[in-house]
Protein backbone atom coordinates (compact mmCIF):
# COMPACT_ATOMS: atom_id res chain seq x y z
CA UNK A 1 0.00 0.00 0.00
CA UNK A 2 0.98 3.53 -0.67
CA UNK A 3 1.08 5.33 3.03
CA UNK A 4 1.29 8.96 3.58
CA UNK A 5 2.71 9.31 7.53
CA UNK A 6 2.20 13.00 9.32
CA UNK A 7 4.72 14.10 11.68
CA UNK A 8 8.42 13.55 13.01
CA UNK A 9 10.56 12.02 15.60
CA UNK A 10 8.73 9.49 18.04
CA UNK A 11 5.64 7.63 17.08
CA UNK A 12 5.04 8.83 13.94
CA UNK A 13 8.54 8.01 12.45
CA UNK A 14 8.31 4.30 14.28
CA UNK A 15 4.63 3.48 12.35
CA UNK A 16 6.88 4.79 9.57
CA UNK A 17 9.67 2.21 10.06
CA UNK A 18 7.02 -0.25 10.93
CA UNK A 19 5.56 0.06 7.92
CA UNK A 20 8.00 0.04 5.56
CA UNK A 21 8.86 -3.19 7.18
CA UNK A 22 5.98 -4.80 6.16
CA UNK A 23 6.16 -3.83 2.75
CA UNK A 24 4.45 -1.08 2.05
CA UNK A 25 5.56 2.11 0.21
CA UNK A 26 5.79 5.00 2.76
CA UNK A 27 6.38 8.62 2.93
CA UNK A 28 6.96 10.96 5.97
CA UNK A 29 6.02 14.29 5.58
CA UNK A 30 7.82 16.35 8.64
CA UNK A 31 8.94 20.45 9.07
CA UNK A 32 12.32 19.20 10.80
CA UNK A 33 14.91 19.27 8.26
CA UNK A 34 17.20 17.59 10.87
CA UNK A 35 15.44 13.91 10.34
CA UNK A 36 15.40 13.50 6.83
CA UNK A 37 18.48 11.95 6.41
CA UNK A 38 17.34 9.75 9.16
CA UNK A 39 14.44 8.57 7.25
CA UNK A 40 16.30 8.17 3.77
CA UNK A 41 18.79 6.44 5.65
CA UNK A 42 16.06 3.87 6.63
CA UNK A 43 14.60 3.57 3.16
CA UNK A 44 11.55 5.93 3.57
CA UNK A 45 10.82 8.65 1.32
CA UNK A 46 10.81 12.19 2.88
CA UNK A 47 9.21 15.23 2.27
CA UNK A 48 9.74 18.31 3.81
CA UNK A 49 7.16 20.86 4.75
CA UNK A 50 3.79 22.02 6.22
CA UNK A 51 1.30 18.88 5.68
CA UNK A 52 -1.23 21.50 5.76
CA UNK A 53 -0.53 22.69 2.58
CA UNK A 54 -1.95 21.14 -0.25
CA UNK A 55 1.10 21.41 -2.47
CA UNK A 56 3.31 20.06 -0.12
CA UNK A 57 0.46 16.64 0.28
CA UNK A 58 0.85 16.40 -3.30
CA UNK A 59 4.46 16.31 -3.53
CA UNK A 60 4.29 13.79 -0.93
CA UNK A 61 1.81 11.71 -3.57
CA UNK A 62 -1.13 12.46 -2.10
CA UNK A 63 -3.09 12.04 -5.11
CA UNK A 64 -2.30 8.08 -5.06
CA UNK A 65 -2.08 7.52 -1.95
CA UNK A 66 -4.16 4.98 -0.07
CA UNK A 67 -3.62 5.86 3.56
CA UNK A 68 -2.98 8.75 5.36
CA UNK A 69 -1.82 8.59 8.72
CA UNK A 70 -2.25 12.10 10.46
CA UNK A 71 0.05 11.19 13.88
CA UNK A 72 1.78 14.94 14.77
CA UNK A 73 1.76 16.00 18.60
CA UNK A 74 -0.86 18.96 17.75
CA UNK A 75 -4.53 18.33 17.33
CA UNK A 76 -5.50 20.79 15.21
CA UNK A 77 -2.23 19.47 12.78
CA UNK A 78 -3.54 16.43 12.73
CA UNK A 79 -7.39 17.94 12.16
CA UNK A 80 -6.21 20.07 9.55
CA UNK A 81 -4.46 18.04 7.79
CA UNK A 82 -6.72 14.93 7.82
CA UNK A 83 -9.61 17.48 5.99
CA UNK A 84 -7.26 18.73 3.36
CA UNK A 85 -6.25 15.42 2.58
CA UNK A 86 -10.00 13.74 2.69
CA UNK A 87 -11.52 17.01 0.70
CA UNK A 88 -8.60 18.04 -1.73
CA UNK A 89 -7.35 14.55 -2.70
CA UNK A 90 -9.81 12.22 -1.55
CA UNK A 91 -7.33 10.09 0.34
CA UNK A 92 -9.57 6.67 0.75
CA UNK A 93 -8.67 6.06 4.40
CA UNK A 94 -7.17 8.69 6.72
CA UNK A 95 -6.26 7.49 10.17
CA UNK A 96 -5.47 10.37 12.92
CA UNK A 97 -3.67 10.34 15.97
CA UNK A 98 -5.68 12.07 19.00
CA UNK A 99 -3.26 13.83 21.82
CA UNK A 100 -5.73 15.28 24.59
CA UNK A 101 -8.43 12.52 25.15
CA UNK A 102 -10.82 15.77 25.47
CA UNK A 103 -10.37 15.99 21.87
CA UNK A 104 -11.44 12.60 21.19
CA UNK A 105 -15.12 13.34 20.17
CA UNK A 106 -14.13 16.16 17.66
CA UNK A 107 -12.35 13.63 15.51
CA UNK A 108 -14.98 11.93 13.16
CA UNK A 109 -16.03 11.94 9.19
CA UNK A 110 -16.69 15.92 9.80
CA UNK A 111 -13.32 16.34 9.68
CA UNK A 112 -12.20 13.88 7.24
CA UNK A 113 -10.87 11.32 9.33
CA UNK A 114 -12.29 7.37 8.97
CA UNK A 115 -10.40 6.18 11.62
CA UNK A 116 -8.83 7.61 14.75
CA UNK A 117 -6.44 6.22 17.45
CA UNK A 118 -5.54 7.36 20.61
CA UNK A 119 -2.23 6.21 22.63
CA UNK A 120 -3.06 7.82 25.94
CA UNK A 121 -6.68 6.48 25.99
CA UNK A 122 -5.53 2.74 24.84
CA UNK A 123 -2.45 2.87 27.31
CA UNK A 124 -5.13 4.03 30.14
CA UNK A 125 -7.89 1.55 29.39
CA UNK A 126 -5.26 -1.63 29.13
CA UNK A 127 -4.25 -0.37 32.68
CA UNK A 128 -7.21 -0.30 33.98
CA UNK A 129 -8.33 -3.77 32.45
CA UNK A 130 -5.04 -5.33 34.45
CA UNK A 131 -5.34 -4.13 37.46
CA UNK B 1 -22.65 41.12 23.30
CA UNK B 2 -21.39 37.60 24.98
CA UNK B 3 -17.69 37.21 23.27
CA UNK B 4 -14.74 34.26 23.61
CA UNK B 5 -11.71 35.29 22.54
CA UNK B 6 -8.85 32.88 22.01
CA UNK B 7 -5.54 34.13 22.43
CA UNK B 8 -4.46 35.89 25.20
CA UNK B 9 -1.45 38.66 23.84
CA UNK B 10 -1.16 42.05 22.18
CA UNK B 11 -3.88 41.43 19.99
CA UNK B 12 -6.48 39.21 22.45
CA UNK B 13 -5.97 41.19 25.52
CA UNK B 14 -6.08 44.42 23.53
CA UNK B 15 -9.63 43.12 21.97
CA UNK B 16 -11.38 41.95 24.90
CA UNK B 17 -10.05 45.39 26.88
CA UNK B 18 -12.21 46.60 23.95
CA UNK B 19 -15.06 45.03 23.89
CA UNK B 20 -15.17 45.01 27.56
CA UNK B 21 -15.20 49.19 26.84
CA UNK B 22 -18.00 48.34 24.84
CA UNK B 23 -19.89 46.42 27.24
CA UNK B 24 -19.78 42.99 26.20
CA UNK B 25 -19.33 40.07 28.51
CA UNK B 26 -16.06 38.59 27.57
CA UNK B 27 -13.90 35.46 28.05
CA UNK B 28 -10.72 34.77 27.40
CA UNK B 29 -9.13 31.43 26.42
CA UNK B 30 -4.99 31.16 26.39
CA UNK B 31 -2.81 27.71 26.83
CA UNK B 32 -0.44 30.05 28.69
CA UNK B 33 -2.08 30.47 32.02
CA UNK B 34 1.11 33.16 32.61
CA UNK B 35 -0.37 35.21 30.10
CA UNK B 36 -3.41 36.15 32.14
CA UNK B 37 -1.72 39.07 33.16
CA UNK B 38 -1.31 40.95 30.01
CA UNK B 39 -4.93 41.46 30.50
CA UNK B 40 -5.35 45.08 32.50
CA UNK B 41 -6.21 45.28 36.01
CA UNK B 42 -10.04 45.26 37.02
CA UNK B 43 -10.65 43.25 33.59
CA UNK B 44 -14.05 41.94 34.31
CA UNK B 45 -14.52 39.32 32.23
CA UNK B 46 -12.70 35.57 32.40
CA UNK B 47 -10.16 33.64 31.70
CA UNK B 48 -9.82 30.10 30.93
CA UNK B 49 -6.15 28.42 30.47
CA UNK B 50 -6.76 25.22 28.02
CA UNK B 51 -6.88 25.40 24.48
CA UNK B 52 -9.68 26.67 22.41
CA UNK B 53 -10.31 23.56 20.28
CA UNK B 54 -11.37 21.18 23.05
CA UNK B 55 -15.04 21.79 23.72
CA UNK B 56 -14.72 21.46 27.64
CA UNK B 57 -12.69 24.35 27.43
CA UNK B 58 -14.97 26.32 25.17
CA UNK B 59 -17.85 25.49 27.20
CA UNK B 60 -15.70 26.75 30.34
CA UNK B 61 -15.71 30.15 28.56
CA UNK B 62 -19.45 30.20 27.91
CA UNK B 63 -19.16 29.00 24.32
CA UNK B 64 -22.97 27.99 24.62
CA UNK B 65 -24.22 31.51 24.49
CA UNK B 66 -21.79 33.01 22.93
CA UNK B 67 -22.67 35.40 20.42
CA UNK B 68 -19.21 35.80 19.22
CA UNK B 69 -16.04 33.76 19.09
CA UNK B 70 -12.61 35.87 17.74
CA UNK B 71 -9.12 33.15 17.35
CA UNK B 72 -6.00 35.10 17.49
CA UNK B 73 -3.04 33.06 18.26
CA UNK B 74 -0.41 32.70 16.66
CA UNK B 75 -0.90 28.81 15.30
CA UNK B 76 -2.98 29.31 11.69
CA UNK B 77 -4.41 25.62 12.49
CA UNK B 78 -5.53 25.70 15.61
CA UNK B 79 -7.35 29.16 15.06
CA UNK B 80 -9.16 27.18 12.43
CA UNK B 81 -9.92 24.46 14.17
CA UNK B 82 -11.42 26.11 17.01
CA UNK B 83 -13.68 28.59 14.91
CA UNK B 84 -14.81 25.56 12.88
CA UNK B 85 -15.66 24.47 16.62
CA UNK B 86 -17.42 27.00 17.56
CA UNK B 87 -19.92 27.31 14.29
CA UNK B 88 -20.16 23.90 13.68
CA UNK B 89 -20.62 22.44 17.15
CA UNK B 90 -21.58 25.38 19.11
CA UNK B 91 -23.48 26.93 16.56
CA UNK B 92 -21.98 30.52 17.53
CA UNK B 93 -23.42 33.50 15.03
CA UNK B 94 -20.18 35.01 14.36
CA UNK B 95 -16.67 33.34 14.59
CA UNK B 96 -13.50 35.36 13.01
CA UNK B 97 -10.05 33.52 13.44
CA UNK B 98 -7.23 35.48 12.68
CA UNK B 99 -4.34 33.61 10.26
CA UNK B 100 -0.40 34.59 9.49
CA UNK B 101 0.32 32.78 7.13
CA UNK B 102 -1.42 34.18 3.33
CA UNK B 103 -0.58 31.58 1.75
CA UNK B 104 -2.76 28.84 3.15
CA UNK B 105 -5.27 31.17 3.18
CA UNK B 106 -7.56 29.72 0.69
CA UNK B 107 -7.48 26.29 2.26
CA UNK B 108 -8.61 27.83 5.00
CA UNK B 109 -11.51 30.01 3.54
CA UNK B 110 -13.06 26.76 1.90
CA UNK B 111 -13.77 25.42 6.02
CA UNK B 112 -16.46 28.44 5.27
CA UNK B 113 -14.55 30.55 8.12
CA UNK B 114 -13.98 34.14 7.84
CA UNK B 115 -10.95 35.06 8.13
CA UNK B 116 -9.03 38.24 9.27
CA UNK B 117 -5.29 38.31 7.67
CA UNK B 118 -2.73 40.39 9.97
CA UNK B 119 0.28 39.74 7.38
CA UNK B 120 -1.55 40.47 4.11
CA UNK B 121 -3.47 43.24 6.02
CA UNK B 122 -0.31 45.05 7.02
CA UNK B 123 1.21 44.55 3.49
CA UNK B 124 -1.57 45.98 1.56
CA UNK B 125 -1.66 48.90 3.96
CA UNK B 126 2.14 49.37 3.69
CA UNK B 127 2.62 49.10 -0.04
CA UNK B 128 -0.67 51.07 -0.89
CA UNK B 129 1.39 53.84 1.64
CA UNK B 130 4.75 53.97 -0.13
CA UNK B 131 3.40 53.69 -3.55
CA UNK B 132 0.18 55.45 -3.54
CA UNK B 133 -0.14 58.51 -1.28
CA UNK B 134 -2.01 60.45 -3.49
CA UNK B 135 -4.70 57.87 -3.91
CA UNK B 136 -5.48 57.68 -0.02
CA UNK B 137 -8.30 55.30 0.72
CA UNK B 138 -11.33 56.01 2.02
CA UNK B 139 -12.40 52.56 3.14
CA UNK B 140 -11.25 49.14 2.36
CA UNK B 141 -12.68 45.62 2.38
CA UNK B 142 -12.19 42.17 2.95
CA UNK B 143 -7.84 42.33 3.87
CA UNK B 144 -7.51 45.04 1.87
CA UNK B 145 -8.03 43.42 -1.23
CA UNK B 146 -10.51 46.00 -2.35
CA UNK B 147 -10.82 49.55 -1.37
CA UNK B 148 -12.64 52.97 -2.06
CA UNK B 149 -10.70 56.01 -3.09
CA UNK B 150 -11.77 59.79 -3.97
CA UNK B 151 -9.33 61.43 -6.66
CA UNK B 152 -9.70 64.56 -8.16
CA UNK B 153 -10.33 64.80 -11.87
CA UNK B 154 -7.36 66.57 -13.36
CA UNK B 155 -8.37 68.89 -16.40
CA UNK B 156 -6.97 67.31 -19.31
CA UNK B 157 -9.47 64.89 -18.72
CA UNK B 158 -12.29 67.17 -18.88
CA UNK B 159 -14.98 66.30 -21.73
CA UNK B 160 -14.25 62.26 -21.33
CA UNK B 161 -16.73 60.08 -20.22
CA UNK B 162 -16.36 59.42 -16.26
CA UNK B 163 -17.12 55.56 -17.36
CA UNK B 164 -14.51 55.40 -19.39
CA UNK B 165 -11.82 54.69 -16.32
CA UNK B 166 -14.02 51.32 -15.61
CA UNK B 167 -11.98 48.25 -16.14
CA UNK B 168 -14.14 45.15 -15.40
CA UNK B 169 -12.63 43.51 -12.03
CA UNK B 170 -10.16 46.17 -11.30
CA UNK B 171 -11.78 49.39 -11.75
CA UNK B 172 -15.42 50.67 -10.93
CA UNK B 173 -16.48 54.45 -10.64
CA UNK B 174 -19.70 54.67 -8.36
CA UNK B 175 -19.62 58.55 -7.48
CA UNK B 176 -18.75 62.08 -8.80
CA UNK B 177 -19.19 64.74 -6.60
CA UNK B 178 -19.59 68.43 -8.17
CA UNK B 179 -19.80 71.96 -6.84
CA UNK B 180 -20.59 70.32 -3.46
CA UNK B 181 -23.21 67.94 -5.34
CA UNK B 182 -23.03 64.08 -5.07
CA UNK B 183 -24.68 61.95 -8.03
CA UNK B 184 -24.19 58.23 -9.21
CA UNK B 185 -22.80 59.00 -12.60
CA UNK B 186 -24.40 57.66 -15.62
CA UNK B 187 -22.82 56.47 -19.50
CA UNK B 188 -23.55 59.75 -20.54
CA UNK B 189 -21.74 61.86 -18.01
CA UNK B 190 -18.73 63.96 -18.96
CA UNK B 191 -15.95 65.06 -16.74
CA UNK B 192 -15.48 68.46 -15.55
CA UNK B 193 -12.13 69.95 -13.99
CA UNK B 194 -12.24 69.76 -10.41
CA UNK B 195 -15.11 66.87 -10.11
CA UNK B 196 -14.28 64.47 -7.35
CA UNK B 197 -14.50 60.62 -8.41
CA UNK B 198 -15.26 57.75 -6.33
CA UNK B 199 -13.45 54.80 -7.45
CA UNK B 200 -14.09 51.15 -6.09
CA UNK B 201 -10.32 49.20 -6.90
CA UNK B 202 -8.50 46.58 -6.49
CA UNK B 203 -5.38 46.80 -4.99
CA UNK B 204 -3.25 45.47 -7.54
CA UNK B 205 -4.55 47.84 -9.91
CA UNK B 206 -4.13 50.80 -8.18
CA UNK B 207 -1.00 51.71 -10.25
CA UNK B 208 -3.48 51.38 -13.13
CA UNK B 209 -5.63 53.96 -11.54
CA UNK B 210 -3.14 55.62 -10.67
CA UNK B 211 -1.35 56.28 -14.16
CA UNK B 212 -5.16 57.02 -16.15
CA UNK B 213 -5.23 60.19 -13.30
CA UNK B 214 -1.82 61.31 -13.68
CA UNK B 215 -2.05 60.69 -17.86
CA UNK B 216 0.68 58.21 -18.13
CA UNK B 217 0.21 55.48 -20.56
CA UNK B 218 -2.18 52.77 -19.51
Amino acid sequence: MRIIVIGGAGLPEQVAAALHKAGDEVTVIDTDPDREAALVKVGLRAVRGNAAAPSTLEAAGALRADVLVACTRSDEDNLVVSLVAKKHFDVPRVVARVNDPANEGLFDRSWGVDAVVSPLSALISIIHQAT
Amino acid sequence: MQVVIMGCGRTGSALATGCEAEGDQVSVIDVDETVRNHLPRGFGGRFVAGNGITPRVLEEAGIAHAEAFVALTPNDNANTVAARVAREVFRVPRVLARLYDPAHAPVYSEFGIVTVGSVQTTVNRVVQLLHHSTLEPHQTFGNGETLLVRSRVPDYLAGRGVLEFNVPGEIQVVELSRAGHSRIPEHSTPLEGGDIVSFIVAARSLDRLRSFLDGGSS
